[in-house]
């Protein structure tokens, strides 16, 4: 089955497989994080950062750094990255380069809508939505007053039209309608990834199904936390859990109904790959659970690195460089705010 | 001192001085009383101090962990969510509701923070239970914002202390500047101007005194001249009987000097 895409895979993606590896190992190392946290003032991460690939984005910045800003350069470089690899790419690995951008899209929708509902300025609001989720006829979303007219004028000429159809029943754009929208959508989303990389076949199938049932059940598993006391009934959590993973489909029943988070444990227990991840967690700590899914999503993302001659690379190194701009976030925060105690609380080492 | 030779501008007499020492008496009480308030204010304000200081550290405290808070909801739910919550918010929910309170007749400001239900209901970052970050750190958010509610409570009663701090500071320099100024003005001015009435008095007194002596002198005097007076009379009259009786004539001389003498006995002077 390999052998098929190694005759051919190199003929249009090896130029890019191979950038791809080779920006991997601009990734921090272990080393980076250790000498990261070491570090007593922003300035001196600055420092740090500019002997790594983001020197750059920030040798220029004057001296007041903000954690924000730090965030913002890291961000622009991984779009950079993300826009070269797009520019050479051809299908269906265009397709692919593109569906990973699809989480931020419906982010920046969500966010231009909810802002136009509470009358915000349209521009005020474009500066604040993530630049790997931006689409030319964005602007246009404030226009909108209710799902209908927001598809029917904005959303069908964007490639997330497919996923409006089923919450285009809601009518008023209200608050609560928002946030299931977004993750409606989202599911919509991450059941349409699942298909096109099916369709893909051979490595990447495998690989980035993996990869995404990975996802789909870590957001079963935080949907269910989250919703925990709140408005949202059984069956709007059920319907808002993606039908494929390894919890589907008996797993979400008993997700669906569970009322605390031990009865969480309990039914994730179940399965192999979360109980060790909810037996490492102690009871009532929320924070470690994150960071315990961030570091199995990348243990997940970098053994994709191990095979050749499939596009889970490209996911994978998306998604390693978001981890790791959260880490010098959180890096950053740390030390801006002196809590250097907390410093290895949630850093995900990457390699 | 200041007022020690100061005196207050009055007609020396017994009317002024009761006067003046009603007012005296006034001057006291007043004293005695203002300087009760400002030790009361003074009890007062050493207590908000002391809150003061502990609201402070606490503030140290819930500003941190608010931060800190803050930070991990964006680790977990991304740098986004900061735009996503900013976005939902209609109006505070959160207000502050000022009110006056009175310690020791100084009126001191105090605010309290209530939830407005009105603005609760707006959006979902203000109900309590929230959708926010459904997918993902949605208890990282919900737990920002109880840090942050803490830490606006916090805020809150600080800046209660802080006025009212203030405003006790200046209430207590008035009080004790009026406790002063009563203390080291006033009542050494009334003093004075009490002393000097009574001096004045005195003074009148002892004139009245000499007077009633030298006139008393003059008095001694003049019985004593008349007494002399009398006796050479008396003797002049005796005199005068052996003249008679020897026939010499000094009779009219004589008469006149004594019928003047019986008719201007009374008017000496």
């Amino acid at each position: 089955m390999y052998g098929w895409e190694m005759l051919s895979f190199n003929i249009h993606d090896g130029f890019l497989e191979a950038i791809v590896r080779g920006n991997r190992s601009g990734l921090l190392t272990a080393a980076d994080y250790n000498n990261l946290c070491q570090c007593e003032t922003l300035d001196d991460i600055k420092m740090h950062l500019t002997a790594t690939e983001y020197g750059p984005y920030l040798q220029n910045e004057p001296s007041p750094l903000h954690t924000t800003t730090i965030v913002e350069k890291c961000t622009l470089k991984l779009v950079d990255e993300y826009k070269h690899m797009l520019c050479q790419a051809t299908e269906p690995l265009s397709t692919f380069l593109q569906y990973i951008t699809y989480g931020h899209m419906i982010d920046n929708v969500v966010l231009i809508v909810t802002g136009t509902l509470h009358e915000r300025d349209v521009n005020e609001l474009l500066e604040k939505c993530h630049p790997l989720g931006m689409f030319d006829s964005i602007a246009s979303l404030a226009v909108a007053q209710n799902m209908r007219e927001l598809y029917r004028l904005v959303l069908v000429d964007t490639p997330l039209a497919p996923y409006f159809s089923e919450c285009i029943t809601s009518e008023d754009l209200d608050d609560m309608n928002i946030e299931i929208m977004r993750n409606t959508l989202y599911k919509a989303y991450l059941e349409d990834f699942y298909k096109f990389c099916q369709k893909l076949g051979g490595a990447t199938a495998e690989i980035m199904c993996d990869i995404l049932s990975f996802e789909a059940d870590r957001r079963a598993v935080n949907i269910t936390i989250n919703s925990i006391g709140t408005e949202l009934t059984r069956d709007d959590r059920r319907k808002l859990y993606s039908n494929f993973g390894l919890l589907y489909p008996y797993g979400h029943e008993e997700l669906a109904v569970c009322e605390d988070v031990d009865q969480v444990r309990g039914a994730m227990e179940k399965y192999p790959p979360y109980q060790s991840i909810f037996s490492r967690i102690s009871y009532g700590e929320s924070q470690m659970l994150d960071k315990a899914f961030y570091e199995e999503e990348v243990r997940r993302l970098c053994l994709s690195f191990e095979q050749q001659f499939h596009y889970g690379v490209f996911f994978a190194y998306i998604r390693l460089r978001e981890q790791e701009i959260r880490n010098l976030m959180w890096i950053s925060e740390c030390v801006a705010q002196n809590q250097k105690a907390r410093v290895h609380d949630s850093v995900v080492f990457i390699f | 001192m200041a007022g020690q030779n100061q005196r207050l501008n009055v007609v020396p007499t017994v009317t002024m001085l009761g006067v003046m020492k009603a007012r005296l008496v006034g001057a006291t009480r007043g004293h005695a009383l203002l300087k009760k308030k400002s030790d009361a204010l003074t009890v007062q304000f050493r207590a908000i101090l002391k809150k003061i200081v502990a609201a402070k550290e606490s503030m140290g405290e819930t500003m941190r962990a608010s931060s800190f808070s803050l930070a991990e909801a964006k680790y977990v739910a991304g740098d986004g969510v900061r735009h996503v919550v900013l976005q939902s918010v209609r109006a505070a929910s959160v207000r502050v509701r000022s009110h006056q309170e009175n310690v020791a007749g100084v009126k001191l400001p105090k605010f309290t923070h209530f939830v407005d239900p009105a603005a609760a209901s707006g959006g979902p970052s203000n109900a309590s239970p929230s959708l926010t970050g459904l997918a993902r750190g949605g208890q990282q958010v919900a737990a920002c914002r109880a840090a942050h509610v803490k830490a606006i409570e916090v805020l809150v009663e600080l800046a209660s202390l802080q006025t009212s701090f203030l405003t006790l500071d200046e209430a207590i320099k008035t009080t004790n500047r009026r406790v002063n100024a009563l203390e080291n003005v006033v009542k050494p001015r009334i003093e004075n101007t009490i002393s000097y009435i009574k001096g004045e008095l005195d003074e009148l007194e002892r004139e009245d005194f000499f007077r009633l002596k030298k006139i008393q002198g003059y008095k001694k005097r003049e019985i004593e001249r008349q007494r002399a007076n009398a006796k050479l009379f008396a003797e002049e009259q005796l005199a005068e009987d052996l003249a008679l009786k020897r026939g010499i004539s000094v009779g009219a001389a004589a008469n006149l000097l004594v019928a003047g003498g019986e008719k201007d006995d009374d008017i000496i002077f």
